[in-house]
């Protein structure tokens, strides 16, 4: 499926790889040792996805995998080849924002907005998978994503609040 | 009153939520300059040792590195945040005070080179003996620290007001408490960055800062520049919290290998190195003594904390008082006597953090309040209300309180909490605890000396009227300065809000604000957009008057229309008079400044504690104890707010979420940890638990009608005062629930379990 | 933060990668979903000089019954495979309720059921319930495939039998008869924790009569630990308060926790006796209290 390319001068490794992102497939040379998160924020300029630890620990660099919301500091882009990843700027239909995004709006979930992309695509996650949730299953959602302004509360809100827009059979 | 206004009190969506929805806010992080290296800073393994060598030759000849700094690369000049204690170097010279203290710099082609090259260079260093308690490090013997701070003492504090002696003695009731706070950090989410890079000789450094003009003023200072040559500018930034509060050691090596290598330089930090910079909350030991009345009135208080200061100072001066200067607010008292030592000790240093210096006091004020309430048989909302703070009076030392809606506050809370249903009735294992909070709306003093207004604004409007641009050096780190700003000019110019742009916290740019802190930028920053919006109205209704016939004392302006104040159909828009006064004048602009009047007494440390405004307000926590574990479960937090105006509601809610978010993690999960040797234990977010969502309850908060006649419209802060009385809240709960007194912090589920444990032994012994 | 260099193997068998592995001397890693190794290697723990990738390998992450042999759950199933599956909702519920207090539910997308047993961390979650449930684990190398219980597969902290030439393709839990079980972790926040303390137990009840028991305790002892005088104490008697009790204060006895900055030995030791107790009741179908 994929060749090491020798890298002439050096003799460093460097791999082909695809990454579907936000629809659009992107041919891109890396090294073994690139994290997804690094690929789209510097190669592919995808700054939406932050980084708050690096370790996992806080979501702040959540993009789906496949569909599945994952922490992309922690997955090396070789591993992602020829998987689609969505990211926070994959969720707007051209100048329209999606209902979660604009629910954070409108619910003032957004204080320093730096959790926020991360935030948004697992609840993304959620009502691709379950449209109406509880409240529990929002906290649930998400539980690992960290937020140190908002206290959760106008998030959930807002995430609520989406899915009940949603039950209006847009 | 609130109903006549046309944008005030609304919550307007923030003007910047669009953009970080939709991931396009750039953070310093994303941003990217052509030619651009990388740095970052080489940190010591060592809590305390002199720098015998530094090889960085290696690191020079890996490929893709373009510099390596030391401290004979840079200024020597000491720095801090006052000029009283200069007392760090952005290199160290002789040697390194803390695990992670700064020893060199490297700029590199990438990320990854940086990384190698740091692990290149060496350092040979001799070990000395470290101390890492205050008492420890002010004994005698103890490894100095600084030399010229003898007993490694920092700040030392005396303040008396009254006779507290004299009050103890006449007291019906005395207590004696000692009560532990601990090390947190504000973890804001996002990461250090600063990046700086040179035009000819003049630097421009983009800076995760709060204070956009104090690290204009540091860097110029540092690197002997004229403060015109020198632009500071705030990006989106992700929360600050206080961490982000004073020039960091990543700002000063941005501007020095920027200037070596030509090229932009972006320093960061990692998760953990954040951890080791620190300038969080202080660990203190606070011993409090209250005498009160038979009524459980308060007649003295004698506060006796020793602080943790860490290795440097920053802030923490400003703290050293701040921690006494603000426990006279909530409650009125005669008599109050604060002693202090600040102590530096071979950890990272301890600075401001949300609240400043006033939560943990004010948790073993509020706990030691709840105490006195039990052993006189008082109801603890009852003597908050015998001792509270009532309007237009004076503290003790000599804070001046203008409106004060404490009362109401605490009323209200127990309306909303149900607190007359609950407290003494709840099931076993339950408990609900008050206590009061509030804080100051924004700083009396600079933080440096200096005659310069605090805040001052600009309003420009387009030549059609169409769009006007407000100036503001006010930063907004999330809390939302920016629309709420916003919504100032809009309603002091009668202009449509949505038609004005705001610029902000760029020292070149927009204009001179001392930046985010001390809950400043609602009352300060928004005075000054007051008077700037003003001037546009007045200079618009001018103009006005004399195209529409009529004096200018008959006209309003309102959502960009002017018209007759009692024949609102006689109307002109805004943008045609606009455009008439912009083709007489060349500009239609206002604008504005605010300086606080002088506020406080003459004592020595007089000047922290002073504000133009006080926020007050009343929190209540209920939560459930697992007795078998001490698992704490927190089922409901009511927080009733007394900021004056409310400018925006859903961001002084949120703010309020955010700050009571702040105080339950502080109280009950996090700590920051260190080993025999210094080092931090849990310098990341896995074993520093920040609460999830899975871990918090939805939160109530409430504002109170209320009006500052020192705020813009009446308004105050509630940014910090959200989070100064939670711990004592949650203190004061799980002593309803178990009967524990807690008094060392934080309130972990161990902790719980062994005081419920003891309590049980004590009881079978009986 | 960044990551060493290492050469990376994509094999398309197990075969070929059983190959690599033994030529790597011991110095390669497997790498399934990463959650574990990566964040290793990030701080500059047990870096390996090459990764093998199982990404083109198939077939090695189904939940399956498999007649003759139980239930068969593959080394790549991540945790929200584990969370989400209808069968072993069906059969052994206790397993989903444990992934769902995994981690956090970015991770558990990532991390797999062969990367948590591998691990061989203390303080995993699955080894308890997996060990209460007699699971065994399948380990294929070059030249032999192994079937073990999971029991004795477990050295150490970060130790255990796999031989570096070797990888866990399988676990399997053996048809057996069981009332219910349950797994209980105390962890100090409710999402992003470890345990502090956790305690698997799978019992057979007959009319409140316990048949048999198997109690096993994780996070407090260097390896998962059945406790076997708490399991005898239960055996052949009716449930009550007090069997429970003494159950519990034989587990505490029975496990060697160490204290660090989650929580002291003594607290460990009496969170062992009351999560035994709960996880009993639980595995029960009796009110916790």
């Amino acid at each position: 499926m994929m060749e090491g390319i020798e890298h002439t001068t050096s003799g460093d490794k460097r791999y082909a790889i695809q990454l579907i992102v936000n629809g659009d497939s992107y041919d891109i040379v890396v090294k073994a040792n690139a994290l997804l998160v690094n690929v789209l924020r510097d190669q592919l300029n995808f700054t939406g996805t932050k980084k708050g630890c690096e370790l996992g620990d806080c979501g702040s660099c959540t993009v789906l995998l496949n569909g599945k919301p994952v922490n992309s500091c922690m997955v090396l882009a070789v591993e992602a080849d020829g998987c689609e990843i969505t990211t926070v700027e994959g969720l707007a239909h051209n100048d329209e924002l999606d209902t979660i995004q604009q629910a954070f709006i409108d619910h003032a979930a957004v204080q320093c907005g730096f959790c926020t992309p991360g935030m948004i695509m697992s609840a993304k996650a959620l009502l691709n998978d379950n449209p109406h949730p509880t409240e529990q299953e929002v906290r649930e959602a998400i539980a690992g994503n960290l937020c140190r302004c908002t206290g959760y509360v106008h998030i959930i809100n807002a995430v609520l609040a989406a899915s009940n827009k949603d039950k209006k059979g847009v | 009153m609130k109903d006549d206004y046309a944008v005030i009190g609304r919550s307007v969506p923030k003007l910047d939520a669009r953009l970080k929805v939709t991931g396009q806010a750039l953070y310093a992080g994303d941003m990217k300059f052509p030619n651009m290296l990388f740095g970052k800073i080489l940190r010591s393994p060592h809590a305390h040792a002199r720098i015998l060598k530094i090889d960085t030759s290696e690191a020079e000849r890996l490929h893709g590195v373009k510099a390596v700094i030391t401290h004979k690369d840079v200024p020597p000049k000491k720095y801090g945040v006052s000029p009283a204690r200069r007392d760090e170097n952005i290199f160290c010279i002789d040697k390194v005070r803390h695990v992670g203290d700064k020893v060199a710099a490297v700029a590199a082609i990438d990320e990854e080179t940086v990384y190698r090259a740091l692990k290149l260079i060496k350092v040979d260093y001799e070990e000395l003996p470290a101390v890492f308690d205050p008492i420890e490090a002010m004994a005698e013997g103890a490894p100095l620290i600084h030399d010229d701070f003898p007993h490694n003492i920092n700040v030392e504090v005396h303040q008396s007001f009254g006779n507290v002696k004299e009050a103890f003695d006449r007291a019906f009731h005395v207590r004696t408490d000692t009560f532990l706070g601990h090390r947190t950090y504000h973890s804001p989410l996002e990461p250090h960055v600063s990046i700086a890079f040179w035009e000819g000789d003049k630097v421009t450094v983009y800076a995760t800062t709060q204070k956009a003009h104090y690290l204009q003023v540091d860097l110029a200072r540092q690197f002997d520049l004229p403060l015109g040559k020198v632009r500071v500018v705030c990006p989106f930034i992700g929360g600050g919290f206080g961490g982000k509060a004073a020039a960091m050691g990543l700002d000063f090596a941005a501007v020095a290998l920027s200037r070596l290598t030509g090229r932009p330089v972006k320093m960061f930090y990692d998760r953990d190195e954040m951890f080791t910079h620190n300038r969080g909350r202080h660990r203190q030991i606070m011993e409090l003594t209250t005498g009160v009345d038979r009524d459980g009135k308060i007649l003295g208080i004698h506060a006796n904390f020793i602080m943790d200061g860490g290795a440097y100072t920053g802030n923490g001066i400003a703290t050293a008082y701040y921690s006494g200067a603000l426990l006279p607010v909530s409650y009125e008292f005669d008599n109050f006597k604060y002693d202090m030592f600040r102590v530096y000790t071979n950890l990272p240093g301890s600075a401001s953090q949300r609240g400043h210096g006033a939560v943990h006091p004010k948790y073993a004020l509020e706990s030691q309040l709840e105490m006195i309430a039990r052993d006189l048989g008082i109801d603890s909302l009852e003597i908050r209300l015998r001792n509270r703070r009532k309007p237009n009076t004076v503290t003790v030392n000599e804070l001046g309180v203008n409106s004060c809606e404490l009362e109401t506050c605490i009323e209200t809370a127990r309306k909303i909490s149900n607190w007359n249903e609950k407290k003494g009735k709840l099931p076993r294992g339950r408990g609900i605890g008050v206590a009061s909070g509030g804080f100051v709306s924004g700083a009396g003093y600079p933080i440096y000396r200096t005659n310069l207004p605090h805040s001052v604004a600009l309003i420009r409007v387009n030549e059609d009227g169409s769009a006007a641009t407000l100036y503001t050096g006010a930063v907004d780190i999330g809390q939302g300065s920016n629309t709420v700003l916003c919504q100032m000019a809009a309603e002091a110019m009668g202009f449509r809000h949505e038609d004005i742009t705001v610029v902000s916290a760029d020292t070149e740019r927009s204009t001179l604000d001392f930046g985010a802190y001390s809950s400043r930028q609602t009352l300060m920053s928004g005075w000054a957009v007051k008077k700037a919006g003003e001037m546009v109205k007045e200079k618009l209704l001018e103009m006005a008057s004399k195209m529409m016939n009529v004096e200018p004392e008959v006209l309003e302006c309102k959502g960009s229309e002017v018209f007759v104040k009692n024949n609102p159909t006689i109307r002109e828009p805004f943008g045609k008079i606009a455009r008439e006064y912009f083709v007489k004048n060349g500009i239609l602009m206002g604008q504005g400044s605010y300086t606080p009047p002088k506020l406080g007494g003459d004592y020595k440390g007089a000047a922290v504690g002073t504000s133009p405004a006080y926020s007050f307000s009343a929190q209540i926590v209920e939560l459930k104890i697992d007795e078998e574990t001490g698992e704490i479960d927190v089922k409901g937090v009511w927080d009733v707010h007394d900021s004056g105006t409310v400018i925006n509601p859903a961001l002084v809610h949120g703010q309020s979420h955010g700050g009571i978010y702040m105080g339950l993690g502080e109280a009950i999960w996090e700590e920051v940890k260190f080993d025999e040797n210094g080092r931090i234990l849990n310098p990341n977010l896995a074993e520093y638990r920040m609460p999830t969502a899975l871990d918090v309850p939805m939160m109530d908060s409430l504002a109170v009608e209320g009006f500052e006649p020192a705020g813009p419209w009446g308004a105050k802060e509630v940014g910090e005062g959200a989070s100064v009385p939670t711990e004592g809240a949650v203190a004061n709960a799980i002593l309803d629930a178990t009967g524990v007194l807690m008094d060392t912090l934080p309130f972990s589920y161990e902790k719980v379990w062994h005081a419920l444990r003891k309590k049980e032994k004590a009881a079978d012994k009986e | 933060m960044y990551l060493p260099d290492f050469e990376y193997y994509i094999p398309k068998t197990l075969g070929e990668a059983c190959e690599i592995l033994a030529q790597s001397d011991g110095e390669a890693r497997v790498l399934a979903g990463g959650t574990d190794l990566l964040r290793d290697m990030k701080n500059d723990v047990g870096v390996p000089k090459a990764l093998v990738s199982l990404k083109a390998i198939q077939g090695l992450d189904q939940i399956a019954y498999v007649a003759g042999k139980g239930l068969v759950v593959g080394a790549k199933a991540t945790h929200n495979d584990l969370a989400g599956s209808s069968l072993l909702k069906e059969h052994y519920a206790a397993i989903p309720e444990t992934a769902r207090v995994m981690a956090n539910n970015q991770i558990r997308n990532r991390g797999t059921v062969g990367g948590n047993i591998v691990s061989s961390v203390p303080s995993a979650d699955l080894p308890p319930i997996f060990i209460a449930l007699n699971a065994s684990v399948t380990m294929i190398g070059p030249h032999e495939t192994r079937t073990i219980p999971l029991e004795q597969f477990f050295v150490g902290p970060r130790r255990s039998v796999l031989n570096c030439d070797e990888i866990l393709t399988e676990l399997i839990i053996p048809d057996q008869k069981t009332t219910g079980s349950a797994y209980l972790k105390l962890g100090l926040r409710r999402s992003g924790a470890l345990a502090v303390v956790g305690v698997a137990a799978s019992v057979v009840a007959n009319g409140g009569r316990i048949d048999h028991a198997r109690i096993v305790l994780g996070a407090v002892a260097p390896t998962p630990v059945r406790a076997f005088k708490a399991e005898q104490i239960l055996v052949g008697n009716s449930v009550t308060g007090a069997l429970l009790e003494e159950a519990g204060r034989a587990a505490a006895d029975e496990c060697k926790p160490i204290s660090d900055i989650r929580g002291s030995a003594e607290y460990r030791r009496d969170m062992v006796r009351v999560f035994t107790k709960r996880a009993l009741c639980k595995a029960l179908q009796l009110p916790i209290k």
